[in-house]
C-alpha cells in the first residue's frame, strides 16, 4: 500500500513535472534538424549551420547576459546598501508594509511604466519641457527602446530591489547579523569593518544562489525587453519567439535550434549551481 | 515496478492520442444560403484579427459584435494575431492534425493569403456564396487580385485603402515626393523621419522600390528575383548612406507603427505614412494630430491594396464565418464603416451596383475634411508587388539594416 | 554637526514606491493628453465608466484571470506540497530536484512555443484550460522547490509519531502535516498565484490570442497606443496582489531556498 502510494508520487513527478519538459526539447530538437515541420523535408544540418554561421544568437547571448548582469548587480548593491544602512527604520509600521508594494507590481506594468515615464514624449520628458531644459521632444535623451538598454535595466532594478531588500532583511534576521555585530564591535571592529568582514560576506553567502537564480531569470525575461527594447539587438527570449513567428516559414526551424542552444546553455548553468551548492552543504 | 512504467506509458499515450472526434462534415460549399443562414444562427464564430488600431477595436466591439448578436444571434469572438501569427497556428494545426481549428474566420492580405494557400490553410472557394458579395466588382484588379494573385473565391474582400504619406502643412510646406527629394528632405531635417519595422515601413520600401525600378508598374508580374537582387541592393544602399539623417541617427527604428503616429503628433518626426490614405481623418479629430495635417501619394505612386476576410480549413463554424463575413461586406456595415466620425473606411463595394437606397447614403457621406480622399489619390496608385518581394524585403531589411 | 540624511532618504524611498501607484491610477483617470503637456486635458472617471459599459471586455478579462490564477495557485500548491514529499524522500532526491528546476528556471515563453504542438494535440491550445494546464507546468515545480525544506528530519519523525500511535497514512496528512505547513501552504499559494496573474508570454502563446487574460490586455492596449486603457488594466493588475497583501504580507514573501 505505501509502496503503491510512493510510485504514485513519483509517476506525478515524472508527468507534470519532467515530461512537459522533455517533451518540449525533444520536439525543439527534431523541428531544428528539420525531421518535423510541414515545409521541412527531412533531416539537415543546415538550420545549425546557419545559425551557427551568423552572429545573430551570439551577439544577442552576450547583450542579454550583459543586461542580465548589470540589472542584477546594481540590484543586489542597492539592496544591500539599503538594509545595511536603514534597516532600523524598516521596523517602522507603515514602511513595513509599503517595502511590499512593489512585489505586487508584475515585469508587464513595470516596463509600460518605466515607457510613460522615460520615454521621449513621456512624464519627465514633459517636465523637462515645462521647465525650459529642451525645446523638443528629440531633445531628451533616449531612454527607452534604446542602445543602451537603459529602460530595461531602469525596469530590471525596479522589480528586483524591493525584492532583495526583502531579502536580506530577512537574512540579517535569520543570521542573527545584529548579535554577531555587537560582537565584533565589543572586540574592536569599526562600523566599516563590520559591515565589509561581517554582514557583507554572510549575505552574500546566504543568497548567491537565489542571485544567479535572477539572473538566469532575467536572461530569459520577455515581456519587459519586447516592450522597452530595440530592433536589433534583442534579448533571447525576444528574438527566439521572433525567429519562430517569422514570415519565412522555411526559417522557422532556425528559431528551433536557437531555443535548444537556449536550454542547453539555462541547464548547464542549473547543473553547475546544483554542484556548487551540494559542496557548499557538504563543507558545513 | 513494472506495472507502474506501463501506466506512464498509457498515460503518455493518452498525451499523444489526437482527440480526432469524426463530427459529420458538411458539404457547405453546395450548401444553399438559407441553409447556411440556419445552421449559423445562435452559434460562436471565432475570428483572429489585427487588433493594433483603436477605432477598428470600436468598429468590432462598439458595432459588429451587438448587430451580430441582434440580428443573427451570433457571438462573435475576437482573438488578437495578425499575419505571422495566423500563418504559425495554421501551421501548428496542420502539423498536430487537429481538425477542429481554433480560429473559423481570419483577417489578411496578401502575403499572409500567400503563406496560408502554400500551406492549404484556408478553406474555399466561397466568396461567390455569399449574397452581398454582389456588390463587389471583383474584375477591379485592385480587388479581384491581391499581391498579384487572383483570389478565386479563397478570400473575401473587406476594406480597399491606399497607403499615403503624412506631414504637417504648418512645419513642413513642400514635403518630399521622391526619392531623390527625400534624401535632401532628410538632411535639411535631420532626425524627422524613419522606418517602421512592420508592414507599414516594408510597404514604404515597395514603394521606394518601385520607384527605382523606374515605373509605377516595374514590379509588376510574378517575383524577378533578379530583378530583386538588383533593385534591393540599389535600396539598401540608399536607406543605409541616409540613416545617419533618420530617427535617432538611424541607430534603431520604431516597431510599431502606432508608435509612429505618438511620433508624429509630438513633432518628433515630420514625415510619417500609412495605409487608408495615411489614417489622418480620425486622428485629426481625436485631437492626436494637428489640423494641418496633409496626406498625398509619392510622384511614382503608393501602393493600393485591399484586405480580406478568409475562412480556415479547419474551422468549426463554417457556416457562422460566411454568415458573419456577408454581413461584414452588407452595405449596412460597410456604411457603418465608413463613417467619418469612425472608421472611415473606404467602401470595398462598387457603389453603382447598391440599391438606391444605399447609394444615397453613400453619396450623402461627407467628404474627409482633412486626409485626401482615394479618388484624389487614384492617379498615382500603384499595384501590390508579389508577396515574395514583401518576405524577402521584410528578412533583408533586418539583415542589411537593422543588423549591420 | 552631522545633518542626518536619513529621514530625507527615506522619504524619498517612500515616494519612489508610491509614485508608480498613483501615476497608473492618475493616468488611468486621463484623457486627451499630449507632449508637453503635463497635466492632461482630461481627468474623470470616463475610461473606469467605459471598462464597465463598453466591450473591451476588461472586466470579462479580470474575472478570467482570477478563476485562471486560482485554479493554478490552489492545484500547484496541493499537488506540489504532496508529491514534494515523495521526492524529499526520494533516494535520488537531488537528482530529482535539480530536474524540477529546469521548467521553472526556463524562459515560460519559449517553454510555450516548444510545447503548443502538444497542447493542439490535446486540444486545449487556445482554451482557457490549455492555459491553467500551462501555467500549472511552470508553478508546479516552484511548489515543488518551495516544499523541498519542510519534509526535513523533523517532519520525518512527526510522521512516523503518528504511524506508532496507530494513525493511518490519511490520518496523518490531514491531522499533522497540514496543519505544520499550514503557513507554507497558504505562501506558496499566494506565490504560485501571482507566477499565473503576472505571467504573459506563455499565457499569449497558449493562448493564441483568445484567452486575454489581463496581463495580455495590458499589452494589447500599449500595442495600440491606448495608454489610458493600459494603465486601468494595469491598476485592476496591480489591485488584488495588493489587498491579499494588505490582508496579510506574511504571506507575500518567503525565500525560495
Amino acid at each position: 500500500m505505501k509502496n503503491k502510494e510512493k510510485h504514485i508520487g513519483f509517476i506525478l513527478f515524472v508527468v507534470f513535472a519532467v515530461l512537459p519538459f522533455t517533451l518540449a526539447f525533444g520536439y525543439a530538437l527534431l523541428y531544428s534538424f528539420g525531421v518535423i515541420g510541414i515545409v521541412n523535408e527531412g533531416f539537415t544540418l543546415k538550420f545549425w549551420k546557419e545559425v551557427f554561421t551568423s552572429s545573430t544568437l551570439g551577439v544577442s547571448f552576450i547583450y542579454s547576459s550583459v543586461i542580465a548582469l548589470i540589472g542584477v548587480i546594481l540590484s543586489v548593491s542597492l539592496a544591500l546598501w539599503i538594509v545595511l544602512k536603514y534597516r532600523e527604520s524598516f521596523g517602522n509600521k507603515y514602511l513595513s508594509f509599503i517595502i511590499y508594494m512593489p512585489l505586487a507590481v508584475p515585469g508587464i506594468v513595470s516596463a509600460f511604466f518605466t515607457y510613460q515615464l522615460f520615454a521621449q514624449s513621456g512624464f519627465f520628458a514633459r517636465l523637462s519641457y515645462q521647465l525650459n531644459w529642451i525645446e523638443t521632444a528629440q531633445q531628451f535623451p533616449d531612454l527607452v527602446n534604446d542602445n543602451w538598454a537603459i529602460g530595461i535595466i531602469i525596469t530590471f532594478i525596479s522589480l528586483l530591489t524591493p525584492f532583495f531588500i526583502l531579502l536580506y532583511l530577512n537574512i540579517y534576521k535569520d543570521e542573527r547579523i545584529e548579535e554577531l555585530s555587537q560582537l565584533s564591535r565589543a572586540l574592536g571592529a569599526n562600523k566599516k569593518q563590520i559591515a565589509l568582514k561581517v554582514s557583507l560576506p554572510i549575505m552574500l553567502k546566504k543568497s548567491w544562489v537565489l542571485i544567479v537564480l535572477y539572473f538566469i531569470f532575467l536572461l530569459g525575461a520577455y515581456e519587459v525587453p519586447l516592450i522597452l527594447g530595440q530592433e536589433s539587438p534583442q534579448m533571447l527570449s525576444v528574438l527566439i519567439l521572433r525567429e519562430l513567428k517569422q514570415f519565412d516559414l522555411t526559417k522557422i526551424s532556425e528559431g528551433y535550434v536557437m531555443a535548444v542552444l537556449y536550454t542547453v546553455v539555462i541547464m548547464s548553468a542549473t547543473v553547475f549551481i546544483f554542484s556548487r551548492k551540494k559542496l557548499r552543504n557538504n563543507a558545513y | 515496478m513494472r506495472k507502474y512504467s506501463c501506466l506512464l506509458l498509457s498515460l503518455i499515450a493518452i498525451f499523444f492520442s489526437s482527440c480526432e472526434s469524426s463530427e459529420e462534415l458538411q458539404d457547405w460549399k453546395n450548401a444553399s444560403w438559407s441553409e447556411i443562414k440556419e445552421e449559423a444562427s445562435s452559434t460562436t464564430v471565432n475570428f483572429m484579427m489585427w487588433q493594433g488600431s483603436p477605432i477598428v477595436n470600436d468598429y468590432i466591439n462598439n458595432y459588429v459584435k451587438p448587430t451580430l448578436k441582434k440580428k443573427y444571434n451570433i457571438t462573435l469572438n475576437i482573438s488578437s494575431g495578425q499575419g505571422p501569427e495566423i500563418v504559425q497556428l495554421m501551421m501548428g494545426e496542420k502539423q498536430a492534425g487537429s481538425e477542429k481549428g481554433q480560429v473559423d474566420m481570419v483577417w489578411i492580405n496578401g502575403e499572409t493569403f500567400f503563406q496560408l494557400r502554400k500551406i492549404e490553410g484556408l478553406w474555399g472557394p466561397f466568396t461567390e456564396k455569399l449574397p452581398n458579395s454582389q456588390y463587389i466588382d471583383l474584375n477591379n484588379p485592385f480587388i479581384g487580385i491581391d499581391f498579384q494573385q487572383e483570389i478565386n473565391g479563397m478570400e473575401c474582400p473587406w476594406g480597399i485603402n491606399q497607403f499615403a504619406f503624412v506631414y504637417d502643412s504648418s512645419k513642413t510646406p513642400d514635403p518630399p515626393k521622391t526619392l531623390a527629394e527625400l534624401e535632401t528632405f532628410v538632411k535639411v531635417n535631420p532626425g524627422t523621419f524613419t522606418i517602421s519595422n512592420d508592414f507599414s515601413g516594408m510597404t514604404l520600401l515597395k514603394c521606394f522600390m518601385a520607384e527605382m525600378s523606374g515605373s509605377p508598374d516595374g514590379l509588376d508580374g510574378e517575383f524577378d528575383q533578379q530583378k530583386y537582387d538588383t533593385l534591393s541592393a540599389q535600396l539598401w544602399d540608399y536607406i543605409n548612406r541616409n540613416s545617419k539623417y533618420f530617427w535617432k541617427e538611424g541607430q534603431t527604428f520604431p516597431k510599431e507603427h502606432s508608435k509612429m503616429d505618438q511620433m508624429f503628433s509630438s513633432g518628433e518626426i515630420l514625415l510619417s505614412y500609412g495605409f487608408s490614405e495615411g489614417g489622418i481623418e480620425d486622428k485629426v479629430l481625436q485631437g492626436l494630430f494637428p489640423k494641418s495635417t496633409k496626406g498625398y501619394a509619392w510622384e511614382n505612386g503608393t501602393v493600393l491594396n485591399s484586405n480580406y476576410l478568409g475562412i480556415t480549413y479547419n474551422a468549426t463554424n463554417t457556416a457562422g464565418a460566411m454568415q458573419v463575413i456577408n454581413f461584414l461586406i452588407s452595405p449596412e456595415a460597410q456604411l457603418k464603416r465608413a463613417e467619418p466620425s469612425g472608421m472611415n473606411a473606404n467602401p470595398v463595394l462598387d457603389i453603382s451596383k447598391l440599391p438606391a437606397e444605399y447609394k444615397t447614403q453613400f453619396e450623402k457621406i461627407t467628404a474627409r475634411q482633412y486626409g485626401p480622399s482615394l479618388d484624389e489619390l487614384s492617379e498615382n496608385a500603384i499595384k501590390e508587388p508579389a508577396p515574395e518581394y514583401m518576405l524577402n524585403i521584410y528578412e533583408d531589411f533586418r539583415t542589411y539594416v537593422l543588423e549591420k | 554637526m552631522r545633518i542626518s540624511l536619513k529621514p530625507f532618504f527615506l522619504s524619498i524611498m517612500v515616494l519612489l514606491i508610491l509614485f508608480p501607484f498613483v501615476y497608473l491610477l492618475w493616468l488611468s483617470l486621463s484623457a486627451d493628453w499630449s507632449f508637453p503637456q503635463v497635466m492632461p486635458d482630461y481627468f474623470g472617471l470616463k475610461n473606469w465608466k467605459a471598462l464597465l459599459i463598453s466591450e473591451t471586455g476588461l472586466l470579462r478579462s479580470f474575472f478570467q484571470s482570477v478563476i485562471i490564477s486560482v485554479s493554478v495557485g490552489f492545484t500547484a500548491t496541493l499537488s506540489g506540497f504532496v508529491i514534494s514529499r515523495n521526492i524529499a524522500y526520494h533516494p535520488k532526491k537531488n537528482t530529482l530536484t535539480l530536474l524540477s528546476y529546469f521548467p521553472y528556471i526556463i524562459s515560460p515563453v519559449v517553454f510555450g512555443a516548444c510545447l503548443s504542438y502538444f497542447f493542439l494535440k490535446l486540444g486545449i491550445f487556445g482554451q482557457m484550460t490549455g492555459v491553467i494546464v500551462a501555467q500549472f507546468m511552470i508553478s508546479f515545480p516552484y511548489a515543488l522547490i518551495f516544499f523541498n525544506s519542510f519534509w526535513g528530519e523533523k517532519t520525518k519523525n512527526m510522521e512516523d509519531l503518528v504511524s506508532t500511535l496507530g494513525g493511518n497514512r490519511l490520518s496523518s496528512f490531514t491531522k499533522v502535516l497540514l496543519p505544520l505547513a499550514k503557513g507554507m501552504l497558504l505562501v506558496c499559494f499566494f506565490q504560485t498565484f501571482l507566477i499565473s496573474w503576472f505571467e504573459y508570454g506563455l499565457t499569449s502563446v497558449i493562448g493564441v490570442g483568445k484567452v486575454q487574460t489581463l496581463t495580455i490586455k495590458v499589452f494589447l492596449f500599449i500595442r495600440e497606443a491606448n495608454y489610458f486603457y493600459g494603465a486601468l488594466s494595469s491598476c485592476l493588475l496591480i489591485l488584488p496582489p495588493l489587498v491579499l497583501m494588505y490582508i496579510n504580507k506574511k504571506y507575500v514573501f518567503n525565500k525560495l531556498t
